[in-house]
């Protein structure tokens, strides 16, 4: 009987189960696939000071700091900082975001380091 | 050399008013400052490790290594606020309660030496490297002298209006910015979590930078103070409010802990 009781509800259950594990498969898959975008730091500059990257959507970011002294990644409007250490490079992941400009600075060299990255 | 002002306050801001707090705060405990000193060599060594590391860090953990070792320093500041927090009711509750020294130590220098750790590092970086290698030592000394300056002036004026009240509104006041610091603190490991993708970075809940821009002065204050932020996401104020709740949770808990032998007392005594 209590048999009988698991195994109805068991099977009940194992369609909706299976359909969960599929849609955390296609999630992680999804995950899997964030678009990368690279920035360089080369004489307390950004290249390219401008990115264009997709809206609603996660990207990773890894930025590549070719000069010997360390510089920090930072944006107020994207919530992020992050140290790079010179001659080294550092991941930051990003969004989702809405459409529009999101400026970034370098803030060891205030005013030079300048770059904005545009969400469409 | 303004560069060198606007950085090394930024960093300094933050710490300063958290030790003139537990300074003001530690007067109204019946202490007197010699876990300072003790703080504060512990910080410039974590700062000068935290620094050194830094590269060795940032590497660990799939390159998040920094993000895992800001957000674990300020998390566990929180948390010894929110002690901070429980000691100072149950001293508001029992004026004849002594905080052992013990505890004290290790709220007070811990909470100190973490923030230093992490503000620290990045002057060291600074300096290190855009003064002592780039030679541009004078510039870039002078500038952070000049922010240490100004830093101190703030805590300075901080500290004396904090002391200027009586004992018991002086505890209260620090259990308020104690409180809201460690909000802000939590705030910002909300943004290093989301920034490792180990926490979701949901699109903005509001934006208020057209009142204050982060990078104003105002802003710059305000965010020091009670952890601003102009567009903040669900997760940061989750876990904003989360910290806000823990340390009112170890406030009331202390006041709980404190009132009942009082009632028994005076039930006694009738």
């Amino acid at each position: 009987m209590k048999m009988g009781t698991i195994f109805t509800v068991v099977r009940r259950y194992f369609g909706r189960l299976c359909y969960f594990l599929f849609l955390s498969i296609a999630a992680s898959a999804a995950s899997a696939q964030t678009p990368i975008f690279e920035i360089e730091i080369r004489e307390h500059l950004f290249f390219p000071a401008e990115i264009e990257i997709p809206a609603n959507q996660k990207v990773k970011l890894i930025i590549y700091n070719h000069d010997a002294t360390p510089e920090e990644f930072e944006s107020y409007e994207l919530n992020r900082e992050k140290v790079i250490v010179g001659n080294s490079q550092g991941v930051v992941f990003i969004g989702p975001l809405k459409p529009g400009e999101y400026p970034f600075f370098g803030e060891f060299n205030l005013k030079t380091a300048l770059g904005k990255i545009i969400v469409k | 050399m303004t560069d060198a002002v606007v950085i090394v306050l930024r960093e300094v801001l933050e710490a300063m008013l958290l030790i003139c707090m537990l300074m003001a705060s530690s007067t109204a405990m019946g202490y007197r400052f010699r876990w300072l000193g003790l703080a504060l060599l512990l910080g410039v060594c974590g700062a000068t490790i935290y620094a050194l590391g830094l590269e060795r860090i940032s590497m660990s953990f799939d390159g998040f290594g920094q993000e895992i070792v800001n957000a674990t320093l300020l998390i566990a500041i929180a948390v010894l606020l929110a002690g901070h927090n429980y000691l100072a009711v149950k001293q508001l509750t029992d004026f004849s309660y002594r905080i052992p020294y013990g505890l004290l130590l290790l709220v007070f220098v811990g909470t100190v030496s973490m923030a230093m750790t992490r503000e620290g590092a990045e002057i060291y970086l600074y300096g290190y490297s855009y003064g002592v290698l780039a030679g541009n030592k004078s510039s870039v000394f002078s500038g952070g002298a000049i922010g240490v300056g100004i830093g101190l002036s703030v805590g300075t004026f901080f500290y004396y209006g904090l002391k200027s009240l009586p004992r018991n509104k002086r505890l209260i006041t620090c259990c308020v910015v104690s409180l809201v610091l460690a909000a802000g603190m939590m705030g910002q490991a909300a943004l290093f979590l989301s920034q490792a993708d180990l926490l979701p970075s949901p699109q903005p809940l509001w934006d208020t930078s057209n009142i204050f821009t982060e990078a104003s002065l105002v802003g710059e204050l305000l965010h020091a103070a009670v952890g601003y932020e102009a567009s903040p996401s669900l997760t940061q104020v989750l876990l904003y409010l989360g910290s806000i709740f823990t340390s009112l949770a170890a406030m009331f808990a202390a006041w709980v802990l404190s009132r009942k032998p009082v009632n028994v007392a005076l039930g006694e005594s009738q």
